[in-house]
């Protein structure tokens, strides 16, 4: 899962470290692992950008698919001085996890690079800077990683986030090619489609693809039963759709 | 610390500590001895100085090594394994190996007792302190003692690992002040060619290797055809040299050898 601010400068990172805590709370409602691979904060306490692993039983991508695309919060900032509703958005990307059989990344591909001084290096130096960046240069995808100390685990983390962003290049563009599979892809096709409002003054959530309002904000954001029941409903819905499109395209006997 | 205390404000006191923490900092002394800790692969080690501080290359010597146990052509492999480590410093490479490696046991050297004591120290912690013998010995002057006690107690080992004090005596001037001023020069210095404790290492190794036993040495870049020059006017050593591996910024860093097997 990755999460980043949209519109909205600071407001709109604070939004987004809210729903990244959510979907924390929300992996552990369900008991799936949430590994955190990168996390860039801003200075008032929001989070610019983030990316977390998620791993469990029970369906993790089946779940966390619909929530894939913009998320928007009406309400009034904390920085606001003069009381006024402000609309921000925030980003929610979901990648499947590749197991290891369906990408196979040849490590010629790879241009790894880090800040480590370009002399002698080794007991020559000592710097604290283990950040990593891989770039994939067929396909010109990035990922990095500066969490932790390790540097030999900021590189596991940031090839972790690197097979992720490859394979969901490669599934959108097997997915881009087909019509039918296009119109089933419920706010997964693409950044610009706001799936999903929370307006703070109104107490509401309303998810605009299946047109479910729900109110309680608080106990929405605690990624438990009311995010869980949201999610339900959208995948049924969602199942719905796509037997009535199966039906539809079954050509007449 | 519970979660919700990330919220509350800092108190005086901690503003005090952390203040004290930063001075030493402005002091050039290195961020791993300000907080006394670092990661080193999969681990967290205690750091005090002047011992020396891991560096991010030898977390890859750990990898070497591992991947060459994995592999079953490795003739050393057994159910228990032995091995030494020369210039232990913090213990990383050590813990880091017997921590992976379970059925394994290290013997540990170091000429400082500072190094001694924080890889006791650290092995505690890790809870690998039964399978390693941590001794301060140096190489270079009691290479005798430590041939007698790794024949008598240990038998032959299945190989030798060491990130040994290879800075060129020249390079260093160019050395940072976090490093001059904080690490323990004994960890770094070479002498003029780096090489002093490498050969040391490379004359000690035929005495307490098993027939095939490797050597896993981390090495300044230029070192590599240094050691196989020096190797080919050293035949009675009986030790061939395997292999140059580089290091993520691709520079040449790790050296393999191994010993001849005896006719």
């Amino acid at each position: 899962m990755e999460v980043t601010a949209g519109i909205g400068g600071q407001e709109a990172m604070l939004f987004t470290a809210e729903m990244f805590d959510m979907y924390q709370s929300y992996a552990s409602f369900k008991k799936w692992s949430f590994e955190i691979l990168e996390y860039y904060p801003s200075e008032l306490g929001g989070l610019r950008h983030a990316a977390a692993s998620i791993s469990g039983q029970h369906e993790v991508y089946k779940h966390l698919k619909y929530e894939g695309g913009v998320h928007r919060v009406q309400r009034v900032p904390k920085t606001e001085k003069q009381g006024r509703i402000h609309t921000s958005t925030m980003t929610v990307a979901i990648l499947p996890q590749p197991s290891e059989i369906d990408l196979t990344i040849n490590p010629k591909d790879l241009r790894i690079e880090t800040k480590r001084a370009s002399g002698a290096g080794g007991q020559h130096v000592n710097t604290t800077d283990s950040a990593v960046r891989i770039v994939h240069i067929p396909t010109g995808v990035v990922s990095e990683c500066q969490q932790e100390r390790s540097q030999i685990k900021n590189k596991e983390k940031a090839l972790k986030v690197l097979r992720a962003r490859l394979y969901s290049k490669k599934l959108e563009e097997e997915m881009n090619k087909r019509q039918s599979v296009r119109k089933m892809q419920v706010g997964t096709k693409g950044r610009s489609e706001k799936i999903r409002t929370y307006n703070f003054p109104q107490d509401r959530i309303t998810d605009h693809r299946v047109n479910k309002t729900v109110h309680d904000i608080k106990g929405f954001l605690l990624g438990e039963d009311l995010l869980d029941e949201m999610i339900q409903s959208i995948r049924e819905y969602t199942d719905h759709e796509m037997l009535k499109e199966l039906l539809e395209n079954i050509p007449a006997q | 610390m519970r979660s919700e205390q990330i919220f509350w404000p800092v108190s005086a006191d901690q503003k005090d500590r952390i203040w004290q923490l930063c001075k030493k900092r402005l002091q050039r002394m290195p961020i791993q001895y300000v907080i006394e800790e670092w990661d080193f692969r999969e681990l967290t080690l205690k750091m005090k100085p002047p011992v020396f501080i891991p560096r991010p290359e030898t977390e890859e010597l750990v990898n070497l090594v591992l991947e060459e146990f994995s592999q079953s052509s490795y003739p050393g492999k057994n159910p228990t394994s032995i091995f030494l480590e020369v210039g232990c410093g913090s213990g990383a490479l050590s813990i880091s190996l017997l921590h992976s490696l379970p059925q394994s046991h290290a013997v540990a050297i170091d000429k400082s007792v500072d190094a001694i004591k924080l890889s006791l120290e650290n092995a505690e912690r890790l809870n690998v302190h039964t399978r390693a013998e941590i001794l301060q010995l140096d190489i270079l002057t009691d290479a005798e003692e430590l041939l007698l006690l790794l024949t008598q107690k240990y038998g032959l080992l299945d190989f030798i690992i060491s990130n040994p004090p290879y800075v060129f005596q020249e390079d260093f001037i160019h050395l940072a002040a976090e490093i001059l001023n904080y690490e323990d020069h004994g960890a770094l210095n070479g002498g003029y060619d780096g090489m002093q404790v490498i050969k040391a290492i490379l004359c000690l190794a035929p005495h307490v290797l098993k027939d095939c036993g490797k050597i896993f040495l981390e090495v300044d870049p230029c070192h590599p055809d240094m050691i196989q020059e020096w190797l080919q006017v050293q035949p009675s050593l009986g030790l061939d040299y395997i292999a140059t591996i580089q290091d993520f910024c691709g520079k040449p860093r790790f050296c393999v050898l191994q010993k001849s097997m005896q006719m």
